[in-house]
């Protein structure tokens, strides 16, 4: 709403300069969000919020500075002395649901022509377009009172009535077109609250005029319209027409039904004022009377909610300077009538609110609360809250740096990923009203966001990255109206051949996975084992799914040649390594509780063997053979070199493992440690079908 | 001739370069063959009148020998080790190698910091879906349909009943409605609204506040915020509460801080006026109450809302929001 100071002052005599009235405004909840100076004026643009439809006009804000400031408000002038009587004109109100009060007045012998320029300007000012003296009144008035008022050219409006219904109740008919004063055929539902004459839709009711029936030059007399219309019909009307009104505006918050009149009247004394015209009687039907509901207030309540301590006659001085009526009085509180322009006031606390406006909050004691101590959290977020943490960290000192996504894909990412019909990563939740076609769908992988982040940076000459999200994403069901949302993390990993200053042969899936097996040490999960994965963007001699127990939690992964084509990532081998992994299946593998082995007493013995297998055979086929020996001296064993080439047989593979043995009550002779690491070798060449190496 | 012997030596000893030399040295003279061992054995040979006086003085010359050799060997083998150090030195203004550790998300570094200072007050944290029902989200926080309050956030819709969040406060439904008071919880999180410009992403964060117990006021409310913001921003910070409008909390507060660029005289940020918007705030309505179960007399309490996005903006001097979204890691790197 914009205000200029000067019109302002019309209500309310403020001997403050404009800045202090700007800091008082903004204090008790109008908020001046820009000033303008044009001319010798200052403009405010004040921020009405939508529970205060009353300050959407100048005697509005008036009010609340002159209950602040402690002045008088003073209204304009709209008293019409001799309304001559027109008695041959009716309003007919249809549905007195959607319409609980019509007034009207007639003005004749208007001479419509431009307004004068103070009318103009004022207009101007507040951001509205000068139309001619008639309409120009009509704004003024709205902008003064803050009632949306209509003016008809009476001589086009046939059968000298006014009926106020929708196109079912009028007509019974499900739409209805109407051709507004914008020259926009407009056509509207059954439901629509529209203004006929004898014959045909005049006007959308509280949302715009109609073009056969507005004010123009050749217009001799006038209909004002001052209404009162349902806040939800014409705020539904205006949605669907999708279009918003300085009248829509104000009749969707609610506008005063109780001033309407003087509204009214005060726009028929300035159309005699500006257009010479001649005011004719009012015609006022009132169907659905307005009470408001009393609202009692306690004091202690007040003080309470406050934390202050109000005496009964500070309240009743606020309560007085913004024209609330005390009804009833008691001992411990009071009965209040809320005016009709403060339909926001229906309780208790809306009344506390109002004294605190005007005591000021600034003014209200800060004092920190006094609180039962006790962590009130069940144990299950503390954890998954606590994995979150532990995943980050991990990833943050591997060098993953964090990123941020927004949580839309749009469906050619799915294809992208070549992801088939059957995958539940095809359960995407659609949004209604995207605001960008990729943007059409709740993430079901984070994978997509962050290849587009790879390529953004390539874009940019960023040649080494390390990436990772934490975000949700979203699993359509069958059977509950919210999806299934999931916490997961991803990362993605791209190093370009550089040449560097030490070497290390190192490939990145070994890189990579050795993140994931330190994250999983982090979170002291034990029970994982890594399978060919079937992910199809993936390449598949380098990638593997993560499993959890027996269940499959995430994979890693080289994404696949073609998709490394499509991406068009132009690098020579470029290799992108990704994982994504479902950060709740975490929490049930965590070996909660840590327990406290004795440290050895005795000394262990090592051995060292090298064999000759296939070079198909998976190095984990040689560690779970060697776990699953069953000899209670075996205390470690690990893989430490696998070797092709030289003089190893065409497709056959070296593996090195080492075996540690330890008692646990004597030390262990070389002799009995021979005779057991034989048969050690030799199940596994048994197991294996390959051969000792040399 | 025997005192030609002790000079002999040093000539050699002096031209002994190595260790390996300087044991063939000694046992040239040491040795079980060697001149002084077979001058010893001589002795019989020798007169006795002169057997002593001769014998002494091989014996002298015998330790001296020893010690000279045994001096020798110490300076050898520092020499040796000198020169095995400086075999072995390398560039030490090469730089290392090292992985350097990655960098967390400005928000989520911001969100922390927010999060941290509110547990630290005893504050727990909650989490609620992000697609969320159109009753969590607007019904129960007294946003009814048709209500010009809805105009506020622009929403997406899953469905007429389903939405993406615009805001976190469903999760202050969510949570009342699992539990009794008191209550003293924070909620952080993505929020939606369809809207994109230079200050306007889809998503964003915010974090939401509630606390529910007797005799809450709308002095805690300033006593805890006004806690919060100067540990967030600095101790001298001011800080000014204006009256506003949220449906879910009645009275209603805008929070602002003073301009943390120019100190509340006025500038281009704070657009002149020498505050900056931080966070909304509120005693929650009695109609929230209402709809989870809570007896209205008995328990007060009051929410807060705040927007991370805006924090680290100012924090950090951000002054394009998309820049967090983009993930260009030489903006990420910053941080």
């Amino acid at each position: 709403m914009r205000v200029p100071y000067e019109w302002l002052k019309e209500f309310v005599d403020i001997e403050y300069p404009p800045e202090a009235v700007i800091d008082r405004l903004t204090m008790i909840g109008l908020e001046v969000e820009a000033v303008e100076h044009a001319d010798d004026d200052v403009v405010f643009e004040v921020n009405v919020t939508p529970n205060r439809p009353d300050c959407l006009s100048l005697i509005g804000i008036a009010r609340e500075l002159s209950a602040a400031y402690g002045m008088p408000l003073k209204f304009p002038d709209h008293n019409v002395v001799a309304g001559k009587r027109e008695l041959d004109f009716n309003v007919d109100i249809i549905e007195p649901k959607l319409c609980h009060r019509y007034a009207g007045r007639i003005v004749r012998n208007v001479s419509v022509k431009p307004s004068p320029e103070w009318l103009r300007k004022r207009l101007e000012k507040c951001g509205i377009r000068s139309i001619n003296n008639i309409v120009d009144v009509t704004n003024y008035v709205l902008l003064e009172f803050g009632h949306p008022l209509h003016a008809f050219d009476l001589g086009t409006l046939r059968g000298k009535i006014i009926r106020v219904g929708t196109p079912k109740g009028v007509n019974g008919s499900s739409k209805a077109a109407v051709k507004t004063l914008d020259g926009a055929e407009r056509e509207v539902s059954g439901d629509t609250l529209l203004i006929w004459d004898s014959e045909r839709p005049v006007a959308i009711a509280g949302v715009m005029g109609g073009h056969d029936t507005e004010v123009k030059e050749t217009t001799n007399d006038v209909f004002i319209e001052s209404a009162y219309f349902d806040p939800v019909s014409i705020r539904r009307t205006s949605k669907a027409l999708g279009l918003k009104t300085e009248s829509s505006y104000r009749f969707e918050r609610g506008t005063d039904i109780k001033g309407l009149k003087k509204a009214l009247d005060r726009a028929a004394l300035l159309m005699k004022e500006v257009a010479d015209g001649t005011i004719y009687g009012k015609i006022d039907i009132y169907p659905k009377r307005y009470f408001p509901a009393e609202v009692n207030v306690r004091y202690e309540r007040i003080n309470r909610i406050l934390g202050l301590k109000l005496t009964k006659r500070e309240i009743h001085n606020y309560l007085k300077g913004l024209c609330l009526e005390i009804t009833e009085e008691g001992r411990s509180g009071f009965k209040l009538k809320p005016p009709a322009f403060r339909r926001d006031i229906t309780m208790e606390a809306d009344v506390i609110e109002e004294i605190a406006r005007h005591y000021g909050y600034d003014r209200i004691p800060s004092e920190l609360p006094r609180a039962v101590m006790g962590v009130d959290v069940q144990k299950a977020d503390i954890r998954g809250q606590k994995v979150k943490n532990t995943v980050k960290e991990s990833l943050l000192n591997a060098g993953f740096t964090e990123v941020i996504n927004y949580s839309f894909m749009g469906v050619q990412d799915i294809e992208l990923l070549g992801i088939g019909a059957e995958d539940e990563r095809r359960n995407l939740i659609r949004i209604r009203n995207p605001l960008r076609e990729e943007e059409s769908f709740m993430r079901t992988t984070l994978i997509p966001s962050l290849i587009r982040n790879l390529l953004h940076n390539l874009a940019h000459g960023n040649r080494d990255l390390r990436l990772f999200e934490m975000a949700k994403v979203f699993i359509s069901t069958a059977s509950n109206p919210l999806p299934d949302e999931r916490e997961h993390f991803a990362v993605l990993y791209y190093k370009e051949k550089v040449k560097s200053l030490y070497k290390e042969n190192v490939s990145d899936f070994y890189i990579v996975k050795g993140v994931v097996e330190a994250i999983l040490n982090d979170l002291r999960i034990y029970n994982y084992s890594f399978a060919r994965s079937k992910e199809p963007f993936l390449h598949p001699g380098q990638s593997a799914d993560i499993f959890l127990g027996g269940s499959k939690a995430g994979y890693i992964g080289a994404l696949s040649p073609e998709m490394i084509d499509s991406l068009q990532i132009k690098a020579q081998k470029p290799s992108v390594i990704v994982v994504e992994m479902d950060i709740n299946r975490l929490i049930s593998y965590i070996v909660q509780d840590i327990k406290y082995k004795p440290l050895p007493k005795y000394p262990y013995v090592e051995r060292d063997t090298a064999i000759v297998v296939d070079s198909s055979l998976e190095a984990s086929r040689i560690t779970g053979y060697l776990k699953s020996y069953s000899s209670d001296l075996i205390e470690d064993i690990a893989i430490f070199d696998v070797y092709q080439g030289g003089n190893i047989a065409e497709g056959k593979k070296s593996i090195t493992f080492n075996v540690r043995y330890r008692s646990s009550d004597r030390t262990l002779t070389d002799e009995e440690v021979d005779v057991l690491h034989k048969s050690l070798v030799d199940y596994i060449l048994d197991k294996t079908n390959g051969q000792s190496r040399q | 001739m025997i005192e030609d012997l002790k000079q002999t030596f040093l000539d050699e000893l002096k031209s002994v370069g190595n260790l390996a030399d300087l044991s063939n040295l000694r046992v040239k003279y040491l040795g079980k063959k060697g001149i002084i061992t077979s001058h010893v054995k001589s002795l019989s040979t020798i007169s006795p009148s002169e057997r002593p006086l001769f014998g002494k003085k091989i014996n002298e010359i015998k330790q001296f020998i020893e010690q000279e050799c045994n001096v020798k060997e110490s300076f050898l083998k520092d020499e040796e080790l000198k020169n095995k150090l400086l075999s072995e030195v390398i560039d030490i203004t090469l730089p290392g190698k090292f992985i350097a550790p990655g960098i967390e998300h400005p928000l989520n570094k911001t969100l922390s910091e927010v999060v941290d200072i509110f547990i630290r007050m005893g504050f727990s944290v909650e989490e609620g879906p992000e697609v969320e029902l159109d009753w969590y989200n607007f019904e129960a926080l007294n946003i009814p349909r048709d209500h010009p309050a809805r105009d506020m956030q622009d929403t997406f819709y899953i469905n007429e009943d389903v939405v993406l969040r615009t805001h976190t406060s469903p999760v202050q439904v969510r949570v009342m409605e699992k539990r009794k008071p008191p209550l003293r919880f924070i909620a952080p999180g993505k929020v939606y609204r369809c809207d994109a410009d230079i200050s306007h992403t889809p998503m964003f964060h915010q974090v939401e506040g509630l606390m529910v117990d007797r005799d809450i006021t709308f002095s805690n409310l300033k006593g805890v915020l006004i806690t919060f913001l100067r540990q967030m921003f600095g101790a001298d910070l001011s800080v000014r509460f204006r009256p506003s409008f949220f449906p879910f909390t009645e009275p209603s507060a805008e929070v602002d801080i003073g301009c943390i660029f120019c100190g509340g005289v006025g500038c281009r940020i704070c657009k002149g006026s020498g505050w900056l918007e931080i966070l909304g705030a509120g005693m929650v309505n009695p109609k929230v109450f209402e709809k989870v179960g809570y007896d209205t007399e008995a328990y007060t309490g009051f929410a807060f809302g705040m927007g991370i996005e805006r924090i680290a903006m100012l924090k950090y001097s951000i002054d394009d929001i998309r820049l967090f979204f983009e993930n260009d890691i030489r903006f990420l790197r910053q941080f």
